[in-house]
């Protein structure tokens, strides 16, 4: 008995499609059905089947065939739409056709009722995943950090591509790096640092215990420790003399510490073509190294005003006007240097095409 | 004479071989083809070809751009090439199960050729050829009988006649399958010889044109190919129409269109559920392996379906409803009708055996019989043992076989001394036996034939033992037992002895069976006994079944009305209370006419009186009466009840096993074959062949199909689900701008790689209920694919899923520093592979390849959270009303071994290729994987909800929205 309530009930579609195909299928039925007995009645006279007919039936048949597919071509396009339009209605809009499908008296406002309260509880569910996630992630320490250790390199100025192409004599052609060192430093003006940041003894971690939520402080680093390259002397950072300077600096991690006391030291080369392209270059701070009181990294909601720590290059006698690619790696104990798939990975490669 | 050998090979090289040639096979290349391009690999070759497009605007744009569109465009094309292999073997493996069918042992002809009789195969035989033919030859071709001697030849399997028909040399009728003389290709001689000349070979001849003709007529989509191209459409729009949209909305986003494109194809990867016709044709295959081993051998995989929304089976009676043999029903003896057991092995005969005229009525049944075991079968069952003669005698035989025991020593003991066979004149048989008995001299005379010629030479009647005048009251006790017996549909025989006093007829007398030297006159008459070719006893049984169903049966027979109202009734085609309009005038004695024909609940309908309805009438009559029998029909007009059949909206089951009906097997929605007694022809145009010929199995079939239409929608339901999951990403990834959550990879693992085996375990579910009690499905209500089924799937569990894997996603991401309100429209800082020191939301700077491998562990998380939560999807799909505890949890264990493959695949692809980059899986955290647990949980809870309120109140607006 259920069942056959169940038959009778509202099909999966919009009620005016559904006639229309049904229609659709009673034709072709009869179609057939016709043909079926023009067949019949061949077969109980028994004569010869003259081969020219059948050909022609058989063409028949083909046409028909064509036109159910030009048919069924159409149909999955209405069908489609008509079925989405019902999946987005259901929720969205449209809630008229919705009410004309109801048989049971039930509306619309019911179907948005309990879809609102399904969606209500299922956000609600969500909402308290995120909450139980949230209770189990520390705001200042990560939770993994493996994936990111050894760290990234990263040079300023930033540029799109890593190549330094411009020409001394004509400004505009290295004026950006300028702007882009110029605003980078900014955060390093010796002012700042010298009031927000302390002086810390180099040379040793800067670790500071106490609780997780405990403001720590961070290590200056001033702009002048960057000498030629601080952009003090020399305002275009040796770019309108044909030697750029390039500032290297390390991705930040948090808890990072270069192993066993060792700080990262920086060291450039030529990565493709002759060792003496680049003839000399003057790394500062001198030690070309990233001091060891810039560690540990305590995170950004406590550690509020660390400032990476610096390593400026100084390509002070390149080969001009041709393109030198050049390789800064980190070298140190525990630093890999050589991964294929990450170039940036404790390394970073960059070209240099001064043209005068 | 017969033609020269030269002239035939001249004729055989104009004419062709005499066979007839195979149906019309679509070439193998265009079947694989088809799976090419059928279903949703249309899409994913436009996925792919969008993909390639992609890379060539890329391409021209910077020659260094990555092959990661390429790539994906390969696989794309390698699933869809794939996937077809996949379904044309599948394929191509059902159809080879039936090839091996058609092997029939060649045919050998006896030819006279250069004035000599040679032994030819048929296929060279030429028109012209002089043939001979014997009893039990099969006809090699159309021949016209030149002389003969006692021809007879079963023309069944051509016009349905089941009695043989005697052939003779005279032209006797204009229509060629009416006159005596010609003979057709492929029926069988019964007895006697006979002399022709081919007249027609090969396609020519009349079984040829039939054959032919059956061909000719179009094999119409099965419901389930219907039912898929349905949900292909419904989820191919889907994909479009969302592809689209998004498209729209990326473009005017701002997205770079070649963006867009890269878009485009994710939705419509995500989308389409690449496994899931190739889990159909697995899991149609199954089931036709399952329906093989209860002899219903599947030809066409769609079938298997069919018949479970079959509406109306047309069944034969021969064969199919009875055991086609004839078997003692009835007997009559003193005053009395007793009940023979026709059971398929007659063990339990119950009549009282205590009479004396039951011991001289067996006696006349053993020696009035002509019919012989053949030797060589004494470990052979009584019933299974081949006879020689004719189908009552055979009867006789295996009846006293039964009973009495060893029939032939009794023969031996009670020597035959004189017999006269039946003959039509006659119509009796005689034979004179000296007795076993050493003392008694007598010869026994015994006679058995029509009851009416057998009382008319008898003049007592044996009562208890002792004989007794033929009176009038005993004589109208005959007549009432004949005519009960005889409108039971059964062929009477009655039997009659004389003891031939021995003075008269001394040990020496000779018989003379010419001179009838004896008397056949003043006989005692024994007893009556009746035959049927009695139901096979599970067929009641399932004709039950099929009412139970909701499916009617109708009887189309070439038989005698009247014998097959009574298997009808005896089957239960008509029921025991149902009436037709014939009985009800005969209860109130009134006219057919005047009859309310709305009382009548049966018909029975003769093949003259459908050779005057209109279709209109016939139409009537199927829609009016529920119980329904057509008898003496040709197999012509079975095409018409189909086609009537088909006019009422129902799903329609033919079974045949002559050449003529193969035009109504393949008009028929599902044609059923019999496998013992069909033929070649019947065979190929049927969809399914009965191995055993019996009912029975068709029912099988049904639940079969019924049951996997139910499973089909459990695992298009359990396939649907996830599509949501693996779609929401790609939206919320335009929108909200978030990394990427799943790639397109990892989504074609999902689809092709953890849900393929669960998605068939669901297959081997059981039903839920008795699926045999309800009705047949509405083909054109009823689908497959129905609205509460799509949006129970998308909108509640796929959301839900969506939800737990971003959940896991979440976790992944901000455990490694970006907290989810950090990821808010990072998407193009992310994708920037000049960034490389992004700041997370614990202010660490992560390079463009750590974004990736990030990116990649998130995909494998949420592919992850999915497959954990496809487990519970999977559980819950058990069922689609009752509870999981009631259906049992680990009744099926396949869904156990789907549930293992799901894991393992993916734990193989978490760590054991976890190093493969191009496929996107990184080493996940074990800890990962029980994240989006309690979201299973919740799945299955929610689930079990639904079916609570399903069943709690049925008919609601929940049970309406809420079950698919």
């Amino acid at each position: 008995m259920r069942r056959q309530l169940r038959s009778r009930r509202a099909p999966a579609f919009p009620y005016g499609y559904r006639h229309r195909l049904d229609d659709q299928d009673e034709v072709n039925q009869n179609y057939l059905a016709d043909e079926e007995e023009e067949a019949e009645e061949e077969a109980q006279v028994m004569v010869v089947p003259n081969l020219v007919e059948e050909d022609e039936e058989e063409k028949e048949e083909e046409k028909e065939e064509k036109k159910e597919e030009e048919e069924s071509q159409d149909q999955p396009a209405g069908n489609a739409w008509w079925w989405k339009l019902k999946i987005m209605s259901e929720y969205l809009w449209d809630p008229e056709r919705r009410m004309f499908l109801a048989r049971t008296g039930q509306s619309w406002s019911l179907i948005l009722v309990i879809y609102f309260f399904f969606y209500a509880s299922l956000a609600a569910v969500i909402t308290l995943c995120m909450y139980t996630l949230f209770l189990t992630i520390s705001p200042y320490m990560p939770t993994f950090t493996e994936r990111m250790k050894p760290p990234g390199v990263m040079i300023r100025p930033f540029a799109h591509s890593l190549n330094f192409n411009f020409n001394v004599s004509e400004p505009d052609t290295w004026q950006h790096y300028v702007i882009s060192l110029n605003g980078f430093l900014q955060g390093y003006n010796d002012s700042l640092q010298e009031e927000m940041n302390v002086d810390c003894p180099p040379g040793q971690y800067f670790i500071q215990d106490g609780d997780e939520d405990e403001d720590k402080k961070a290590c200056q680093f001033k702009r002048s420790f960057l000498k030629n390259c601080s952009g003090l002397e020399d305002p275009t950072f040796g770019y309108s003399t044909g030697q750029p300077c390039i500032l290297l600096k390390m991705n930040r991690i948090v808890g990072f510490r270069p192993e066993l006391g060792d700080p990262v030291k920086v060291s450039c080369k030529v990565q493709r073509g002759d060792e003496n392209d680049i003839r000399s270059i003057n790394y500062y701070p001198e030690s070309a190294s990233f001091d060891l009181r810039y560690y540990p990294y305590y995170g950004k909601l406590t550690h509020v005003n660390y400032t990476s720590p610096l390593v400026a290059m100084h390509f002070t006698d390149v080969v001009k006007n041709q393109a030198v690619p050049v390789q800064c790696q980190l070298k140190g104990r525990g630093n890999i240097n050589d991964v294929i798939n990450d170039r940036f990975m404790g390394r970073v490669i960059f070209t240099l095409n001064i043209e005068t | 004479m017969g033609l020269s050998s030269t002239r035939a090979a001249e004729l055989l090289a104009r004419d062709g071989p005499n066979a007839l040639s195979p149906p019309k096979q679509t070439p193998e290349i265009i079947k694989f083809l088809k799976q090419m391009v059928g279903g949703f690999s249309i899409l994913l070759w436009i996925g792919a070809f969008l993909c390639w497009i992609a890379y060539g605007i890329q391409y021209s744009n910077n020659m260094s751009s990555s092959l990661d569109s390429v790539y994906l465009g390969a696989v794309l094309v390698l699933v869809v090439i794939l996937t077809g292999i996949f379904a044309y073997y599948q394929e191509a493996k059902s159809t080879n199960i039936m090839s091996s069918f058609s092997k029939m042992i060649p045919q050998q002809a006896l030819v006279i050729r250069d004035s000599e009789k040679k032994i030819l195969p048929a296929e060279q035989l030429v028109v012209g050829d002089i043939v001979e033919i014997k009893g039990g030859d099969q006809i090699p071709a159309d021949i016209r009988v030149l002389s003969c001697q006692g021809c007879r030849v079963d023309n069944s399997s051509l016009t349905g006649e089941s009695e043989p028909q005697s052939r003779s040399s005279e032209f006797t009728h204009e229509n060629p399958l009416e006159t005596k003389n010609i003979c057709f290709y492929s029926t069988t001689c019964l007895e006697g010889t006979a002399t022709g000349m081919v007249i027609n070979t090969g396609d020519r001849t009349v079984i040829g044109h039939i054959a032919s003709l059956a061909s000719g007529v179009g094999n119409e989509k099965t419901p389930i190919a219907i039912e898929i191209e349905h949900f292909v459409h419904i989820v191919a729009g889907v994909a479009i129409s969302i592809g689209v949209l998004f498209f729209i909305i990326a473009v005017s986003m701002k997205y770079h269109v070649l963006d867009s494109i890269i878009f485009l194809i994710g939705i419509i990867v995500a989308n389409v559920p690449e496994g899931l016709l190739a889990t159909v044709t697995v899991t149609l295959s199954l089931t036709a392996k399952r329906m093989a081993k209860k002899n219903c051998l599947v030809k066409n995989l769609e079938a298997v379906e069919t018949l479970g929304s079959t509406s109306i089976i047309c069944s034969d009676k021969t064969g199919t409803l009875t055991q086609n043999r004839m078997t003692v029903a009835h007997l009559w003896f003193d005053h009395q009708i007793f009940m023979a057991d026709t059971s398929e092995n007659q063990s339990n005969q119950v009549f009282d055996q205590s009479s004396g005229t039951w011991a001289s009525l067996s006696k006349v049944i053993t020696l009035c019989n002509r019919a012989e075991f053949k030797p060589g079968q004494e470990s052979v069952p009584i019933m299974k043992k081949v006879v020689v003669g004719d189908a009552s005698e055979t009867a006789l035989l295996k009846f006293s076989e039964v009973i009495l025991g060893d029939v032939m020593q009794i023969r031996k003991r009670n020597r035959k001394v004189a017999e006269i066979p039946f003959n039509s004149t006659n119509k009796f048989q005689l034979s004179i036996h000296e007795t076993e008995d050493p003392g008694d001299r007598r010869f026994l005379l015994v006679m058995k034939g029509a009851p009416e010629r057998i009382l008319e030479r008898c003049s007592t009647i044996m009562v208890h033992g002792q004989e007794q005048p033929l009176d009038e009251s005993a004589a109208q006790a005959f007549h009432t037992a004949y005519m009960e017996l005889g409108g039971l549909g059964e062929r009477v025989l009655g039997f009659c002895h004389l003891y031939l006093p021995a003075d008269k007829f001394p040990e020496t007398y000779v018989f003379d069976t010419d001179a009838m030297n004896f008397p056949t006159s003043n006989l005692c008459f024994v007893g009556l006994l009746s035959m049927i070719d009695p139901p096979r006893s599970t067929v009641p049984d399932a004709v039950t079944k099929c009412r139970g169903a909701g499916i009617k049966v109708i009887m189309v027979t070439g038989d005698h009305p009247i014998t097959a109202k009574a298997i009808a009734k005896s089957v239960g085609i008509i029921s025991a209370n149902s009436e037709t309009v014939e009985d009800i005038a005969n209860r109130l004695n009134i006219a057919v006419e005047q009859v309310n024909k709305w009382d009548a609940k049966a018909a029975v309908v003769t093949g003259m009186e459908l050779k005057d309805m209109s279709p209109d009438q016939l139409d009537e009559i199927l829609a009016t009466y529920s119980e329904i029998v057509f008898a003496r029909t040709s197999p012509q007009q079975k095409l018409i009840i189909v086609e009537g059949c088909q006019r009422q909206d129902a799903v329609v089951a033919v079974t045949g096993d002559g050449v003529n009906d193969s035009p109504a097997l393949k008009k028929a929605d599902i044609g059923i074959a019999m496998g013992i007694a069909g033929s070649d022809a019947a065979k190929n145009a049927a969809d399914m062949v009965l191995l055993d010929d019996n009912f029975a199995s068709i029912v099988t079939g049904v639940e079969e199909g019924r049951l996997i239409f139910d499973n089909l929608k459990k695992t298009i339901a359990y396939t649907l689900t996830k599509n949501i999951a693996e779609l929401c990403p790609f939206l919320i990834y335009i929108i909200v701008g978030l990394p990427l959550p799943i790639g397109t990879i990892t989504i074609l693992f999902i689809d092709l790689g953890t849900d393929i085996i669960p998605s068939i375990a669901l297959a081997y579910e059981k039903a839920e209920s008795d699926i045999m009690n309800r009705k047949p499905r509405h083909k054109k209500k009823d689908r497959l694919v129905n609205m509460p089924l799509a949006v129970y799937s998308y909108l509640h569990i796929g959301l839900m899923q969506a939800l737990g894997a971003f959940l896991v996603y979440f976790t992944v991401y901000a455990q490694e520093g970006f907290l989810p309100s950090s990821l808010i429209n990072l998407r193009v800082e992310w994708e920037k592979d000049d960034v490389n020191d992004l700041e997370d939301s614990y202010g660490q700077e992560w390079t463009r390849y750590q974004r990736q491998y990030l990116e990649w562990t998130g995909y494998t998380a949420f592919f992850v959270g999915i497959m954990v939560q496809q487990i519970a999807d999977l559980i819950i799909r058990k069922t689609r009303r009752n509870s999981i505890f009631q259906q049992g949890l680990f009744r099926n264990k396949v869904i156990w071994v789907g549930i293992a493959s799901q894991i393992i695949i993916a734990l193989i692809l978490c760590y054991g290729l976890g190093s493969v980059t191009a496929l996107s899986f990184t080493t996940l955290r074990p800890q990962y994987w029980f994240v989006a647990v309690p979201h299973a949980i919740l799945i299955w809870v929610y689930d079990e909800m639904r079916k609570l309120f399903i069943r709690l109140y049925p008919g609601s607006w929940w049970d309406k929205n809420m079950y698919y």
